[in-house]
C-alpha cells in the first residue's frame, strides 16, 4: 500500500458537473481530491480487506438474532422500549437489506482493524462506486496509471445486481428520501434510485422533511400517496426520537435499511463484536464506557456519532484528541486506541463497502488529523499489481 | 477484474434520456382502498359512487366483518378501540373490528371513464397494520358465530389523507448525516 502523487484529469470538474457530482467541493474545501491514490497490491486487497469484511459481516449478521432476543443488549445499545417488539419483527421476516459501510484501519501490513460498522446511512458511495471508476478508466487511458491496473470497486454492479434481488420484496409505491438541503445526501440518494431504475424498480423521491402522516397512521408522500416502501437516507434512532416515529411500527412502512439495522449501525456493537470473537485479528478490544476517566490508549465514541463527531482520543503517548458535534449526551463505548496509519502526513482511513452480503468495494476517506471528519478528502485509489518488485530496466 | 465492467448513469447523467413516461397499461378496471370519501373522491373524482360505495360497505361490514365473543378477543387481534359491540338482529350479540376503510372497483370504459356500477367491500386493519377483507363469495352469511372468512390485502390504499407533515427530519444538520 502506497500514497502515489498523480496528476489530475483537467477535465474532472466538467466530468464531475456532467454525472451530477456537485458536492466534490464543499464549502470551498476540495472534497474529491486526485491530487494522489493509493495503490493496492492484489493480495493486500483480497487478504487483507475483502476476506475480513465478508468475515467481519457474517459475525455481526450472526449477532443480530442474539441482540434480539436480548432486553439487556436492547438496553445496551439504547434502543427505545417500543420498537423491540418491531425490531425483532424485521430480523425474524429478514426483511431486506442494502448495503452497508465498514471502516478500516490498515497501511498493507499488519491485519485491518474495524473502527465501526456504518450499517444505516453511509455516504461517500456514488463518488466510492461511479466517480472513482471513472478517474480509474481516465488514467488508465491517459497512460497516467501502469497498464493492467484495477480497482476494488464492483459497487455499482453490486447494487444494480441487490435491487434486482429484492424487487419482488420491495413494497411499492417505493421512494427514496434524504434531508432536502443537504446536496452530499441528495447526491447519494440520486445514485441509488439511479441503480434501482436500472435493475427495473420504478421509484420516486422525496423530501425526508416531506413526508406525511395519515390520520390512521400511514405514511404519506406529497401526492398523499400511502408509501410502501421508504428507503431513507436518515438515521434509525432519529426517526425514533421525532414526533413521526411512534408510527412507525403500527404504519405497515417497510424501511430500507430495516429496523434491524438499528443494531448494527450502533457503535455498540463493537463491545458485542469483542464479546463474541475476542482476540479476533480484525477487531479492537472494546467495552462499554463506564463514564470514568478515559485511560491512556483508548477512545470514547458514542453509540450513534456520525462523521467523526464527539469522539475523545486518549493516545499512548499522553496527547488527548477531542472532537465537536451533536452528540454529547447519551452512553458512550470504549474502543482500544489504534491510531490511522500515516502516510506522508495523511491519515486514509479505508471505507470497505458490503452491498447484498458481498464485499464489493473500496473508498479511502484521507484526513490531516487522526480522527476521520467530515473535512475529510476522497481519494481514488487502484491494484497496481507487483509495482513495487518490477524494476525498469 | 476486481471492478464493474462497466457504471452507467440513468438519472444523474447530463446525456438526454430516451425514456418516455411509463406507458400506463390499459387497464379494463379500477380498484382502490380508501379510508373515507374524502380519499376516494380526491382520487376518483366521483363523489357520488364514492358515497355509495362507502354506505354499501358500511352496511356490508356487521354482515362480514369476524366475530368475536369477547371485546378482548377482539381487539388482541385488532387493536385497542378497534372494536365495536354488534347484534345480529336476533339478540345474539359479539364483538367486531370497525370498518376502517373500503374497496371500490369499477369497470372502465376505453377511453378512461368509469362505467355505471361498482362493487365494493368493507376493509379491516389488523393490529399489526396489515389490510384485511371479506373473502371473496362472502355475502353476510352468519356461519356460526365465527363471522365470514378474511383474507390479507396485499396492496395499501392507495391514497390517504395526510393530517400533518415534517415529522421526520428535525434532528438532520444541513451538512447531512451519512456516516
Amino acid at each position: 500500500m502506497r500514497r502515489v502523487s498523480t496528476a489530475e484529469r483537467p477535465d474532472w470538474r466538467a466530468k464531475a458537473a456532467a454525472c451530477g457530482f456537485g458536492f466534490h467541493t464543499i464549502d470551498d474545501a476540495p472534497y474529491w481530491d486526485e491530487s494522489a491514490y493509493y495503490a493496492f497490491s492484489l493480495r493486500e486487497i483480497e487478504n487483507g480487506i475483502e476476506a475480513p469484511t465478508e468475515e467481519l459481516h457474517a459475525m455481526a449478521l450472526d449477532l443480530v438474532e442474539r441482540i434480539v432476543g436480548s432486553e439487556q443488549h436492547l438496553r445496551q445499545l439504547a434502543i427505545p422500549e417500543p420498537y423491540w417488539d418491531w425490531i425483532a419483527q424485521s430480523w425474524r421476516e429478514r426483511q431486506p437489506h442494502l448495503y452497508g459501510r465498514m471502516d478500516f484501519a490498515y497501511d498493507g501490513t499488519g491485519p485491518a482493524k474495524l473502527y465501526e460498522l456504518n450499517y444505516d446511512t453511509p455516504t461517500s458511495l456514488f463518488e466510492a462506486a461511479f466517480f472513482q471508476w471513472q478517474w480509474l478508466e481516465d488514467q488508465l487511458a491517459r497512460g497516467q496509471l501502469p497498464a493492467g491496473s484495477d480497482q476494488f470497486n464492483s459497487i455499482y454492479e453490486s447494487l444494480v445486481e441487490a435491487f434486482g434481488t429484492i424487487a419482488r420484496g420491495i413494497a411499492r409505491p417505493f421512494h427514496f428520501a434524504a434531508v432536502r438541503d443537504s446536496a452530499e445526501d441528495q447526491g447519494t440518494v440520486a445514485y441509488l434510485r439511479d441503480c434501482a431504475l436500472q435493475a427495473g424498480i420504478d421509484c420516486g423521491a422525496l423530501a425526508i422533511e416531506d413526508i406525511g402522516i395519515s390520520e390512521d397512521g400511514r405514511f404519506t408522500d406529497l401526492d398523499d400517496q400511502v408509501i410502501g416502501c421508504l428507503f431513507k437516507l436518515y438515521p434509525l434512532e432519529d426517526m425514533f426520537r421525532e414526533s413521526f416515529g411512534q408510527y412507525l411500527p403500527r404504519s405497515g412502512l417497510q424501511l430500507i435499511e430495516p429496523p434491524w439495522k438499528a443494531l448494527l449501525s450502533n457503535k455498540g456493537i463493537l463491545p458485542l463484536l469483542w464479546d463474541a470473537h475476542r482476540g479476533h485479528p480484525n477487531l479492537l478490544p472494546a467495552e462499554f464506557d463506564n463514564g470514568g476517566e478515559l485511560p491512556r490508549g483508548s477512545v470514547r465514541k458514542p453509540l450513534h456519532s456520525r462523521e467523526g463527531a464527539n469522539i475523545a482520543m486518549h493516545l499512548d503517548d499522553g496527547r488527548e484528541l477531542r472532537t465537536n458535534g451533536p452528540y454529547r449526551d447519551g452512553p458512550c463505548i470504549r474502543q482500544a486506541c489504534h491510531p490511522l496509519p500515516a502516510f506522508d502526513g495523511h491519515y486514509p482511513l479505508i471505507g470497505s463497502w458490503v452491498v447484498g452480503d458481498r464485499a464489493c468495494g473500496i473508498g479511502i476517506r484521507e484526513d490531516s488529523s487522526l480522527v476521520t471528519q467530515d473535512s475529510a478528502r476522497f481519494v481514488p485509489h487502484a491494484i497496481v499489481e507487483e509495482a513495487r518488485g518490477v524494476l525498469i530496466a | 477484474m476486481k471492478r464493474s465492467r462497466t457504471a452507467a448513469l440513468l438519472l444523474m447523467s447530463t446525456a438526454p434520456l430516451l425514456l418516455t413516461a411509463c406507458d400506463r397499461s390499459e387497464s379494463a378496471s379500477r380498484e382502490g382502498l380508501y379510508t373515507s370519501v374524502e380519499a376516494c373522491v380526491a382520487q376518483t373524482n366521483d363523489s357520488d359512487t364514492c358515497r355509495q360505495a362507502f354506505a354499501k360497505a358500511q352496511q356490508d361490514a356487521v354482515a362480514t366483518a369476524p366475530r368475536f365473543a369477547s371485546r378482548e378477543a377482539c381487539e388482541a387481534s385488532y387493536g385497542k378501540e378497534q372494536c365495536a359491540e354488534r347484534s345480529d338482529g336476533a339478540s345474539h350479540s359479539f364483538f367486531g373490528p370497525l370498518m376502517t376503510g373500503f374497496f371500490l372497483s369499477q369497470m372502465m370504459s376505453r377511453n378512461g371513464v368509469a362505467a355505471n356500477g361498482f362493487n365494493s367491500a368493507p376493509a379491516f386493519r389488523d393490529s399489526n397494520g396489515g389490510w384485511q377483507r371479506p373473502a371473496p363469495g362472502a355475502g353476510g352469511v352468519y356461519r356460526g358465530g365465527a363471522g365470514t372468512a378474511m383474507v390479507p390485502v396485499n396492496a395499501t390504499p392507495n391514497r390517504a389523507v395526510t393530517s400533518s407533515r415534517s415529522g421526520f427530519g428535525t434532528s438532520g444538520s444541513s451538512r447531512g448525516i451519512g456516516g
